[in-house]
């Protein structure tokens, strides 16, 4: 990691990372840190950042702020890797903050009662998070740098939240009261979002091939395919519900396959139906895009049409091709979480329930892990792409 | 003219078939034939659809004056600091699903109208603005520096060349946080906003097909509309302002 562009010759102060720390300064004093509920549906008291973690805690998050504020002010070379350490080190002991609000105001003799996370904490780990993308994009720094930084911090915080101070916090109260369920709907999760994928593939690639054979199906094959993406989920989930009622009532033999109108059946449909627009543009792009002067000095080498498409073609292609499955699993991992709707399960079903009981946590308790699995789908398979990527030497 | 018969024809469709749902009665009839009741009264279909298009008119139009001005203070000599994060922020908010949003937005806000408001809003923005972003920074350089060069104020240089030229990608945008956004405003339903996923989600919880279907048709039929609307808004601009613009 080196400081590289104009930076490297003089310093300039760095107005993004003051602003965002200015801003998160304000709103952590102004907005409440913690909330404390007498039990899981009354709405708790909220408490401020001194009344939360005392002066000492107040104290040392506003020097944390302010410190950063200050070095992007200062006109020191290596203020980036310090920046790095410093916000790299708050966001990894931020659980810490709920831990000390725990611990000073959770009553002893109310079993019930439960610490919940109020929008300034929420606000403080959403603005270092745009901090810490700052200072790595300053820095340069390597795809693989980021992602070892990413689990760092996601295991600390999975630490913080497995020990005995954060057993109060209402998510962990969520999740213990149901550890087999959760576990339950994290694989029905992936095996629906990632059995979309796959199916989706592989039928994209046959598509693909198809439109490249007879140019003729491109427009009808990229236009139904695109027709499907327009349809609301919720409408094609909706819409599949009676027809495979009907189809499992005219054959009772798909009942015993475990079909039904609703649960995985309709979902996984939706879902691979869902999958084929991301999926066959970019493979076809892909496969077509390949410059012609490669494929003839393929030829050119006594490659057959054969060689000439698994060893020239599909490796150039392949990033490209990684970029679509990039796109339909972020897409599926989504709409597996509104399958739960139709009864397919997943984290989805958290979710809904949460709402339909009034009960806040347990709705974080489905979205927060939906939105971890996308954004874990969305590094891999970037840093996938990027390392199938030619050397321009070749390409 | 012929352009903009599908978007009217579907409307007509819409709308009628919003308004006529009742008289359907005798075929969802047949579809669910052991329900009382297989027609959606709880709400009128044109209410629920009116209370649906609002509900994205209102976050398309804020997500678009956002994104857009956000868009251009990022490409702005003052705003540049920004850009990079800006970009960043608009790309990894998209993988955020935006169920996700929604259900976070609840805690916050409480049920009803205004979180899912809020939450259309602010994933709504995030297309827009990544379009923007990439309208204004394709622009070539000279086209500016001929700008600048025919005597053109900053101020000229945005609003006569550089947001005609970008306007194509960042209507692109719009179609796309649209479409993202009729989804997902059925699927406010859940949380207490009045729309089409209504009579889905009764319908699902009641085990009644036939108000999934009517939900689903109707909202299907939306999408369907706004999207050759967009078509058709999309030809329009080619046709009016590529052969000026093109180099």
């Amino acid at each position: 990691m080196s400081v590289t562009g104009p930076d490297a010759s003089h310093v300039v102060p760095n107005r993004v990372i003051s602003a965002l720390g200015l801003l998160a300064l304000a709103l952590v004093w102004l907005l409440d840190v913690g909330t404390i509920q007498p039990n899981r549906i009354v709405p708790g008291t909220g408490h401020g950042l001194v009344s939360a973690v005392g002066w000492g805690g107040a104290a040392l998050v506003t020097a944390m702020l302010a410190g950063s504020i200050l070095l992007a002010f200062l006109k020191v070379r290596g203020r980036y890797l310090i920046l790095l350490a410093l916000v790299g080190l708050s966001l990894a002991l931020l659980p810490l903050l709920l831990d000390v609000f725990a611990a000073r105001h959770l009553p002893e003799d109310a079993p019930y009662a439960r610490s919940s996370i109020a929008a300034g904490f929420w606000c403080l780990l959403f603005l270092l998070s745009l901090m810490l993308i700052e200072i790595l994009g300053q820095l340069g720094s390597r795809r693989e740098i980021q992602l070892l930084l990413l689990v760092v911090i996601g295991g600390s915080w999975l630490m913080f939240l497995q020990s005995d101070g954060l057993e109060s916090l209402s998510l962990v109260r969520e999740f213990n009261a149901r550890p087999a369920k959760f576990e339950q709907a994290f694989w029905t999760h992936l095996a629906l979002a990632f059995g979309a994928v796959a199916i989706s593939a592989a039928l994209a690639f046959g598509l693909a091939l198809k439109m490249m054979r007879s140019p003729g199906w491109q427009r009808p094959i990229l236009g139904f395919v695109s027709f499907l993406q327009t349809i609301p989920s919720l409408a094609v989930f909706g819409l599949l519900i009676a027809p495979l009622s009907a189809l499992v009532a005219a054959f009772p033999a798909l009942e015993a396959l475990g079909i039904r109108g609703i649960g995985w059946t309709p979902a996984l449909l939706a879902l691979v139906a869902y999958s084929l627009l991301p999926m066959v543009r970019n493979t076809f792009v892909a496969l077509t895009e390949v410059p012609e002067n490669l494929a003839d000095a393929g030829r050119g080498m006594g490659m057959n049409e054969r060689q000439l498409f698994f060893q020239l073609k599909l490796p150039l292609a392949l990033p490209v091709i990684i970029e679509g499955v990039r796109i339909t699993t972020i897409q599926a991992i989504g709409l597996t979480a509104v399958a739960a709707l139709i009864g397919a399960g997943g984290f989805g079903s958290f979710i809904f329930q949460g709402l339909g009981q009034a009960a806040m946590d347990l709705v974080l308790l489905g979205a927060l892990p939906t939105i971890a699995l996308a954004l874990l789908a969305d590094a891999v398979f970037t840093m996938l792409a990027a390392s199938l990527k030619p050397t321009p030497a070749t390409a | 003219m012929r352009l903009w018969l599908p978007p009217v024809l579907l409307a007509i469709l819409l709308c009628g078939l919003s308004a006529s749902m009742p008289a359907l009665e005798p075929l969802f009839q047949w579809v669910q034939p052991d329900k009382q009741q297989v027609v959606y009264e709880r709400e009128s279909f044109l209410f629920l659809l009116q209370n649906h298009l609002l509900l994205v008119l209102i976050s398309a139009a804020v997500g678009t004056l956002v994104a857009v001005a956000g868009g251009i203070f990022a490409t702005r000599p003052s705003g540049r600091d920004f850009l990079p994060l800006v970009s960043q922020v608009a790309s990894i908010g998209q993988t955020f699903p935006p169920v996700a949003v929604l259900a976070l937005a609840v805690p916050v806000l409480g049920f009803g109208e205004a979180p899912i408001l809020v939450a259309l809003m602010l994933y709504g923005l995030l297309p827009i603005l990544r379009n923007t972003l990439a309208g204004l920074e394709g622009i070539s350089p000279a086209v500016k520096e001929a700008a600048r060069g025919m005597g053109m104020s900053p101020l000229q240089v945005l609003v006569r060349a550089e947001l005609p030229l970008a306007g194509r990608v960042i209507l692109a945008g719009i179609r796309t946080s649209v479409t993202i956004n009729i989804a997902t405003a059925a699927i406010g339903s859940t949380i207490g906003a009045r729309t089409l996923g209504d009579p889905v989600i009764a319908g699902l919880v009641n085990g009644n097909t036939a108000y999934v279907l009517q939900g689903a048709i109707l909202i299907g039929l939306l999408a369907l509309t706004t999207d050759s609307l967009f078509e058709a808004l999309e030809r329009t601009w080619d046709r009016r302002f590529s052969p000026q613009v093109a180099v």
